[in-house]
């Protein structure tokens, strides 16, 4: 019989208590992983999913509220602009493209975007590429004859069932003005997908005090300079007014990543705790075990077992515990970071994709184990150096 | 004696590596944007100065803007700060800006109004490019840090304060 046949006989002589130790260890590699991967995939969603525009100008106010509604399309839209800050930036000739942006209300929680179709349009030095699923892009209308087409995100189309031609509107007041489903876009892993995009002309007619303006509102302006050592004399100028302001969008990401950061380091805090309360656990599972069958290891020392053994037997022990734990903690860890993604993107945030294998999965393993060998180790010296004198007395 | 010759052969490279870091530390040229200023000739053209400094390591100090993705893969690097404070001129062209490349993402905690100092491969020259647009001063394979006390405001002169309150 090998070392490892006896540990697991072992392990399976205390069935229940091995497998409740080696849930405790799943537990605590399934929370580091899920929190690391929940983390890490709010950071990269934020990343991936910010546009490619270097610049946004919209009201005076908050910038995270501008950069977070505009660009992520939640939080509460912040006060509009006229569009003559459109027009203004359309004429300077530091900006190669300039695109205007008008949030409104939702249909079905996925938000309406006025836009132009420059909105789509495959710049160079755009990462983001548009294409239809179905359907059409909207017709490119003028104010006095909207088109009221809609061009509908991924998410949208899947979550509300509605196929090009479908006609639909949110709530009564917009009865009168139905919007009809243009067409359909591929997944873009991004905000866009849960938009529903019409034109501004639609837009302004639908809205019944834009309808009434003269100057008709906007929220935000997406810019892109000619050349990129023109941000800060723009971002400047559209600061120093009033009314205005102008934001870098990854400067306002950034400091969220700061706050991500703090928060961060408590968990890892607190992720430090768990991993010292299962080694713990693990160590007072071994030792009471190792306790409990002293007359048994000194019967198989008297049979001739070396002290070697004996110690191997028990840290064999500990490694299968660990690696039984850890690799259903990374199971269990990931399936708590889809969950955890799925709440998030239905709570109207970030859309999150947590990848299947990271360099911390085989880490996380290692260090199950290598913990498990820490826990192990005094229980197996323990063991090594049971006498078999002392422990083959007599019990009566 | 052995001993004695043993401990001092230590010593001695010990010394020698430590005086090599410095004296490799040291041979990297500090550029600032006045010097970059100073370079620009008629139509954008280069001083011979400067351009002989293309392909070599630089180290420059200045405030990042991230006009990049938020990972800080790329981004400019300005002679004033892009918010906080509206006491100096705005950067209006290329020679008042750097285009960073860093060498790995997410290298410093982003701070507006922190001075931070960027060493890498420096480039001199008008290049355009289908992403970045069009630039005059890149550098290249950056390692960025922040610079404590930095003084940025003034080429060679006493110590002028990093950023305006």
């Amino acid at each position: 019989m090998t070392l490892f046949a006896v540990a697991l006989k072992y392990l399976r002589g205390r069935l229940m208590a091995s497998l409740l130790t080696a849930c405790s260890v799943a537990l605590g590699v399934a929370l580091i992983l899920s929190i690391f991967l929940l983390t890490h995939g709010i950071r990269d969603s934020f990343i991936r999913g910010t546009t490619d525009f270097n610049l946004l100008v919209g009201a005076k106010g908050s910038p995270t509220q501008l950069v977070l509604n505009v660009i992520f399309r939640t939080d509460v839209p912040p006060p509009n602009i006229p569009y003559t800050v459109f027009e203004q930036l359309q004429d300077d000739p530091r900006v190669e493209v300039a695109v205007p942006a008008m949030l409104g209300d939702a249909y079905q929680g996925f938000r309406y975007v006025a836009t132009t179709a420059a909105y789509f349009q495959p710049f160079p030095w755009r990462r983001k590429a548009f294409s239809l699923a179905t359907g059409s892009f909207p017709r490119a209308d003028s104010p006095d004859q909207p088109a009221y087409e809609a061009l509908l995100g991924a998410e949208v189309a899947r979550r509300t069932g509605l196929t090009p031609g479908d006609r639909f509107y949110s709530g009564e007041e917009m009865a009168e003005y139905p919007l009809t489903v243009a067409g359909i876009l591929r997944p873009t892993r991004g905000a866009d997908d849960r938009t529903i995009f019409i034109s501004l002309a639609s837009f302004w007619e639908m809205n019944e005090i834009s309808r009434e303006m003269t100057v008709k509102p906007l929220t935000a302006v997406l810019v892109r300079p000619t050349r990129l050592s023109d941000v800060p004399s723009l971002h400047r100028e559209f600061n120093v007014g009033s009314e205005t302001q102008a934001v870098i969008p990854s400067s306002v990401l950034l400091s969220i990543f700061n706050l991500l950061g703090l928060v961060e380091a408590v968990l890892q805090v607190i992720l430090t705790i768990v991993a010292l309360v299962v080694l713990l656990f693990l160590f007072v599972a071994l030792y009471s075990a190792t306790l409990q069958r002293r007359r048994e290891i000194a019967t198989m020392r008297a049979l001739g077992a070396r002290r070697l053994s004996i110690l191997l037997i028990i840290l064999l022990e500990s490694w299968t515990i660990t690696l039984v734990g850890g690799i259903l903690g990374l199971g269990g860890g990931y399936g708590l970071a889809l969950v955890g993604a799925r709440v998030i993107a239905e709570g109207g945030g970030v859309v999150l994709h947590p990848p299947v294998l990271t360099p911390l999965q085989p880490l996380l393993l290692a260090g199950a184990v290598g913990l498990g060998t820490l826990a192990g180790l005094i229980p197996a010296v323990l063991a090594y150096r049971t006498e078999v004198s002392d422990n083959l007395a007599p019990l009566s | 004696m052995r001993g004695w010759y043993r401990k001092s052969s230590w010593a001695l490279g010990v010394a020698l590596l430590t005086s090599a870091t410095f004296a490799g530390a040291q041979d990297v040229p500090r550029l600032t944007f006045a010097q970059l200023v100073d370079s620009i000739r008629a139509e954008l053209e280069l001083t011979q100065k400067i351009k002989s400094l293309s392909g070599k390591e630089v180290e420059i100090q200045g405030f990042i803007i991230p006009a990049g993705l938020p990972d800080l893969t790329f981004f400019l690097l300005s002679r004033v700060s892009s918010i906080g404070n509206y006491c100096c001129e705005a950067p209006v062209g290329q020679d008042e800006t750097v285009y960073v490349f860093a060498a790995r993402a997410d290298q410093v905690t982003y701070d507006p109004l922190r001075v931070y100092t960027v060493r890498g491969v420096f480039e001199a020259g008008l290049q355009k490019d289908a992403v970045y647009g069009i630039s005059l001063f890149r550098i290249r394979q950056a390692r960025v840090e922040e610079a404590v006390g930095a003084t940025i405001m003034k080429v060679g002169g006493p110590s002028a304060p990093a950023s305006h309150p």
